[in-house]
């Protein structure tokens, strides 16, 4: 009996042109995004390339290490990021590594490129969020009412059949025949990834079928979500404005407004406050160093034909330590405050977000940048990367110079004997760049992923209970 | 006969070789030719798809004829639709009319797009008593009316434009028989007024009790017109099945 | 007979159900746009406040006129509480410094990215985004709707012109959706006043001119609805229609033409333009000190049997000529940057107008682009900003350096080694506090009303012409409609 009644529902689906005009629509967005998403990468990889490359190009010629002014290095593109953006165009994806003792991101690409921030990006995750939902409530909303409308429901009642089967019929059905649709379309835009050559790791394979697996998931949440309200309601039309509400509500104003409000709620010290504290710091220090540099008096004989040289060398090195002596000061403060801001951040993340997830919408983005990597985690991900470079920066500059490359004051003094050799920048390492770990941003997905997998219960079983008590005449 | 003839010299109602062939090559009506007189009920017969609606359409220059003309007091309607609806008033088969409104409300707007802007709410109920609607249900939103109920506003409606011509398609459909009874007296009073009444219903029964002259239409023709007083004295519905059939073979053959 | 059909059409819009919930929705929302825009617009007030007072405190803790450098800040306006576009992409503040070009930087998403997350609500976005949907809903079954329910025809049973019928439901569904929304619209702008958001005339009549164009683009929508409904038989078709137009309109075409125009035009990133300007940087310095080295040493090599004085007066000379000289190769590597930012500039305008000419085939676009443009939060908002701190820049630059030329003092530190006393380290400052009193202050650019609202007139134009060729397809449509 059930088996009649989900053949029926997918067949009365599939011949629907309703169907036939929204997945076409869906499928031609899915397969617009998957090729946007794979060509927006390939573009990105290759002025990441150009910026790399240029940034050697530009110690070329130079003859000692320490004349090198800047060293950048840049969040390179990742290919699932381009499929779901999250957060990565808004965080700072460049850092100078010889700008100072602190590692500082800049350059967002919306800033950089504002022309993005104008209507953002048409990403998989914006065609999941927006266009599944939509299509998952055109498609449902009249389930039941509209049998109800069409007297379809009277006949069906008519014989010996139970309530319990027909509704399971219809969810069951309803569900196979838009999400193995969902799977296809899917599918084909997955296609694109390696016939335009964007090289995925396994890893990544991995991830976006997850990401793939969500996005059904949230679906499924406003297919069944869909089939309650219909179940609830005596008119498809009513049954369409309040799902249309639920809709609007859902994916656009309770994500925002919840973190607009529980954001404000939780203070965080501002960036400018932090900076403010660092530079009084700074300044303070350097005022010190600067009494201890006047009271440098070198022990040394006068008469020895080497003093000046001695002399030379003996102040770089008490430079260097000063440097080094404000730099470690600096860090051990900017780490205490930026871990203090970090923690703040995590207790307004939380509130956030938690009051979010009233809409299954935030528990889809969360999962979804989770498993690109392109969420909140990616600022401090990122900043951690160059941090570790930082070092590697910082020991190499060290190990060629002798110096310390932060200590802001270089001291050389050329005899003319020697005729300086221009420096090789491949000798310099290079920034190598690994993305959040797949575990790490499987594990961070997991509680959103359960989430949506609640919420299609609860409507799952809420639209049988409330069919248990529709009224079919 | 001829005292009608004297009586009522110029048609209200009347359609010339009027013939109605749709896009898709179905004639729907074939050379029909008819009129209603004023004071006179008009009753249209016939099997589903027999062109009855075909034709109140026609008059109603919902569709465009194929050729031949329908006219209303005189004034062919597909040349001048507008003047031509100014006589005319109209029961459809199956109106929904607006969900939201009252019954009060709805008769309200369509008295007035029907040229009626002076009349009262006592007028909406006096209409609404007359067609037999209960009085708790005047002030009730259409949404939860029956069909019977829609029915009754829409006749109501007809009865407030006043005009010299009414057409009603299958206007009884969904009436109870009580209303429907009340509907035929209804009528009657209408035709008393002097109104050129053209009806296309089912209900044999009523038509025969009610009518001046009854058609019926098979395939687009009118296969039978006759005043009912000739058919005063035979079972109609023998005839009609009787007439049915005869065409039938007659197309077989 | 008119106001009797807009009556009835005004009427019907009201008394229904999908009315009274879809104006509560559209309230509350209206509202919560504004006042979370005031909020956050009180916000970053706040910050801009702290942070202008913090610049002004490092210029007053400055001891040296030498290398002088500050940091002027975008000022928030009020207009973004409306539209707030671009304003929290776009970096907050630039160093102003003189061997650095201006460069906004910490944009407010960067600094805080979990408002980025799901970003922010306003004005213009409850517009766009759910009333345009409304606006369609409302409207997409107007003339089938009314022919399935057989109302047509029984309207069209009286002396009825098509055309004046047609005009009575669109000026009817125009009022029964303006005029519920004109409420919150009046509420916001009375929340507007309570909060004391600080606007003056400029703002009251950008903001009177953004409520025009809201209204245009809602009525782009009705008419749109109207039109649809009037192409088509039945209502299930044009709901499915007008939905799928919708979405391609709201969602897909604006995004769709800027990927189109990435690709179409490539433009290099900002990093790498900076990387050229540093390779050409360090080649020009490069040269400069190889000359200068030279020169020092066939200066000290030539003169080994003059006196000291002599030595000294030489080694004067060349410092001078050194001086003059090092201003050039700054001058030229400026120069150079300019022309490659001016490069970058250019390829970026030809990518924005291919972008946005493409977006403006959808009026929601169009409708963005000229809200943001009217409040000053569009794409020119980065240029804006930058040119004006550039000029600041400039005249901060040249105050500061006469100051320092001025005072004499040599600015940095002087370490000087000799074998008699060793090393000898002065560090330049006078440490007396600086008398700022003459120092320029950035000015936020400012925009007339007549230059903001210059900047939509195609956006304008162009919404005004699609509704209205969304009337005339009304018509058309209606009048060859079949009421049956
Ligand atoms: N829009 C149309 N296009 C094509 N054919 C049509 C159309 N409307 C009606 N017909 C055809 O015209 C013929 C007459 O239809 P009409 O509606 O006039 O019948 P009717 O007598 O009113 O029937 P009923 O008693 O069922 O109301 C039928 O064969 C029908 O199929
Ligand atoms: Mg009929």
């Amino acid at each position: 009996m059930l088996k009649i009644i989900i053949e029926r529902e997918i067949k009365d689906i599939v011949s629907s042109t309703k169907f036939a005009v929204t997945f076409a629509v869906c499928v031609i967005l899915i397969l617009a995004s998957f090729y946007v998403g794979a060509a927006h990468y390939n573009l990105n990889k290759q002025q990441y390339d150009a910026s790399v490359a240029e940034n050697l190009r530009q110690m070329e010629g130079l003859t000692e290490w320490y004349s090198v002014r800047q060293h950048k290095v840049f969040m390179p593109p990742q290919p699932l990021a381009a499929l779901v953006t999250g957060i990565s165009n808004d965080i700072g994806q460049t850092a100078d590594m010889l700008a100072g003792s602190q590692v500082i991101t800049e350059g967002s690409r919306y800033n950089e490129d504002p022309i993005f921030a104008v209507f953002r990006f048409l990403d998989l995750e914006f065609i999941f969020q927006i266009v599944l939902s939509l299509f998952a409530i055109l498609l449902g909303y009249d389930a039941i009412s509209g049998e109800k409308e069409r007297g379809t429901l009277r006949l069906t009642f008519a014989s010996n059949l139970p309530r319990r089967t027909y509704i399971l019929g219809k969810l069951i059905g309803s569900f196979a025949a838009l999400s193995s649709s969902l799977i296809v379309a899917l599918g084909l835009g997955c296609l694109f990834l390696p016939m335009m050559g964007v090289p995925m790791s396994g890893d990544e394979w991995i991830r976006l079928l997850i990401i793939a697996g969500s996005g059904l998931l949230y679906f499924g949440v406003f297919l069944t979500g869909s089939l309650f309200v219909s179940a609830m309601t005596q008119r498809s039309s009513s049954s369409f404005l309040l799902l249309l509400v639920a809709w609007i509500l859902a994916v656009m104003i309770i994500p925002r407004a919840s973190v607009l409000t529980a954001a404000r709620a939780v203070e965080v010290p501002s960036v400018d406050h932090i900076a403010n504290q660092r530079s009084s710091l700074a300044s303070q220090l350097w005022a010190e160093s600067r009494d201890a540099m006047t009271n440098f008096k070198p022990d040394i004989d006068d008469d020895d034909p080497e003093a000046m040289m001695k002399i030379g060398s003996m102040f770089s090195q008490f430079m260097d330590s000063l440097g080094t002596i404000r730099n470690d000061q600096m860090s051990e403060f900017s780490d205490r405050i930026n871990e203090e801001r970090f923690n703040a951040q995590q207790i307004q993340q939380n509130l956030s977000f938690n009051l979010a997830r009233i809409s299954p919408s935030t528990s889809m983005k969360l999962a979804t940048s989770n498993l690109a990597g392109t969420s909140l985690e990616l600022t401090k991900h990122f900043r951690d990367e160059t941090r570790a470079y930082h070092k590697v920066v910082g020991d190499f500059i060290r190990e060629k110079t002798g110096m310390n490359p932060h200590g802001g004051m270089i001291i050389k003094i050329n005899d003319g004997s020697e005729e300086p050799e221009p420096i090789d920048p491949s000798e310099l390492p290079s920034f190598e760049y690994k993305p959040i770990r797949t575990a790490t941003a499987i594990n961070a997905a997991l509680p959103d992923i359960g989430l949506l997998a609640l919420f299609n219960f609860l409507f799952f079983t809420g639209a049988v209970i409330s069919f248990g008590r529709y009224d079919v005449r | 006969m001829i005292n009608e003839i004297s009586k009522q010299p110029s048609p209200m109602l009347q359609t010339n070789n009027l013939t109605k062939r749709y896009e898709d090559g179905v004639l729907a009506l074939d050379s029909l030719t008819l009129e209603v007189n004023p004071g006179e009920l008009f009753v249209m017969l016939g099997g589903n798809g027999a062109g009855k609606t075909t034709t109140i359409n026609l008059f109603l220059n919902f569709i465009e004829p194929t050729s031949g003309e329908a006219s209303i007091n005189g004034i062919v309607t597909h040349k001048e639709p507008l003047e031509a609806k100014k006589h005319v008033a109209f029961v459809s088969e199956n109106v929904m009319l607006y969900q939201n409104f009252t019954a009060i409300q709805n008769l309200d707007f369509f008295s007035k797009i029907g040229g009626h802007s002076d009349l009262s709410r006592d007028d909406y109920r006096d209409v609404l008593n007359r067609v037999g609607l209960a009085e708790d249900a005047h002030n009730k939103r259409l949404k939860g009316f029956s069909k019977g109920m829609r029915q009754k506003c829409g006749i109501a409606i007809a009865i407030l434009k006043d005009a010299p011509a009414i057409l009603l398609d299958e206007p009884t459909a969904g009436l109870d028989p009580k209303a429907g009874y009340e509907f035929i007296r209804l009528l009657d009073s209408l035709r008393s007024e002097n109104k050129a009444i053209l009806m296309s219903t089912h209900d044999i029964f009523r038509a025969k009790e009610i009518a001046d002259t009854i058609a019926i239409m098979d395939s687009g023709r009118m296969i039978m017109k006759e005043p009912a007083a000739n058919l005063a004295d035979q079972n109609l519905e023998e005839l009609y099945l009787q007439y049915m059939a005869g065409h039938d073979t007659k197309a077989a053959g | 007979m008119l106001s009797t059909l807009i009556q009835k059409e005004l009427k019907g819009i009201i008394l229904s159900p999908k009315f009274t919930a879809t104006f509560a929705i559209c309230s509350i929302l209206i509202l919560l746009s504004v006042f979370t825009g005031i909020r956050e617009y009180e916000a970053v007030s706040d910050q801009y406040d702290s942070a202008t007072s913090l610049v002004e405190q490092e210029l007053q803790d400055e001891s040296n006129w030498g290398h002088m450098s500050t940091r002027s800040i975008r000022k928030p306006d009020p207009m973004q509480i409306f539209v707030s576009g671009l304003t929290y992409d776009i970096g907050r503040w630039s160093h102003v410094e003189s061997t650095r070009p201006i460069k906004l930087k910490h944009s407010p998403y960067s600094d805080d990215p979990i408002f980025a997350m799901f970003r922010h609500i306003d004005f213009v976005f409850i517009f766009q985004f759910v009333l345009s949907l409304f606006a369609i809903l409302f409207t997409f079954d107007a003339i089938n709707g009314e022919r399935e329910s057989g109302m047509l025809k029984l309207v069209f049973s009286n002396s009825i012109p098509r055309a004046k019928y047609l005009i009575a439901k669109i000026i009817g569904s125009w009022l029964g959706l303006i005029l519920p929304i004109s409420i919150p619209i009046l509420l916001s702008i009375l929340l507007v006043i309570i909060m004391g958001v600080p606007m003056n005339a400029i703002h009251w009549a950008t903001l009177a001119t953004l409520i025009a164009l809201s209204v245009l683009m809602f009525t782009f929508f009705i008419s749109l609805g109207v039109a649809i409904s009037a192409w088509t038989k039945r209502s299930s078709v044009s709901f499915l229609l007008s939905l799928v137009i919708w979405v391609m309109f709201v969602l897909i075409i604006p995004r769709a033409s800027v990927a189109a125009a990435e690709q179409m035009v490539p433009v290099p990133r900002i990093s790498e333009i900076e990387s050229i300007r540093e390779a050409y940087a360090n080649d020009r310095w490069k040269t400069f000190y190889d000359i200068s080295e030279e020169r020092w040493m066939t200066s000290s090599n030539m003169n080994e049997e003059e006196s000291e004085e002599e030595r000294d007066r030489a080694m004067w000379d060349n410092m001078v000529l050194e001086d003059s000289l090092r201003r050039i190769v700054e001058i030229e590597i400026e120069e150079y940057e300019v022309r490659l930012l001016e490069e970058l500039r250019q390829r970026k305008a030809g990518q924005e107008r291919l972008a946005f000419g493409f977006s403006r085939i959808s009026p929601s676009s169009a409708y963005q682009l000229a809200a943001s443009g009217l409040a000053g939060t569009d794409i020119e908002m980065k240029d804006r900003f930058e040119e004006s701190m550039s000029q600041f820049r400039s005249s901060f630059v040249d105050f500061t350096e006469k100051k320092q030329a001025e005072s004499g003092n040599t600015g940095g530190i002087m370490i000087s080694i000799s074998t008699e006393t060793g090393i000898d380290i002065k560090d330049g400052s006078d440490n007396s506090a600086l008398d700022l009193t003459d120092i320029p202050k950035y000015e936020q650019p400012r925009r007339s009303y007549a230059q903001a609202f210059n900047s939509t007139i195609i956006d304008f134009g162009l919404l005004a012409f699609a509704t209205l060729l969304m009337f005339v397809a009304s018509f058309i449509g209606f009048l060859r409609y079949d009421v049956r």
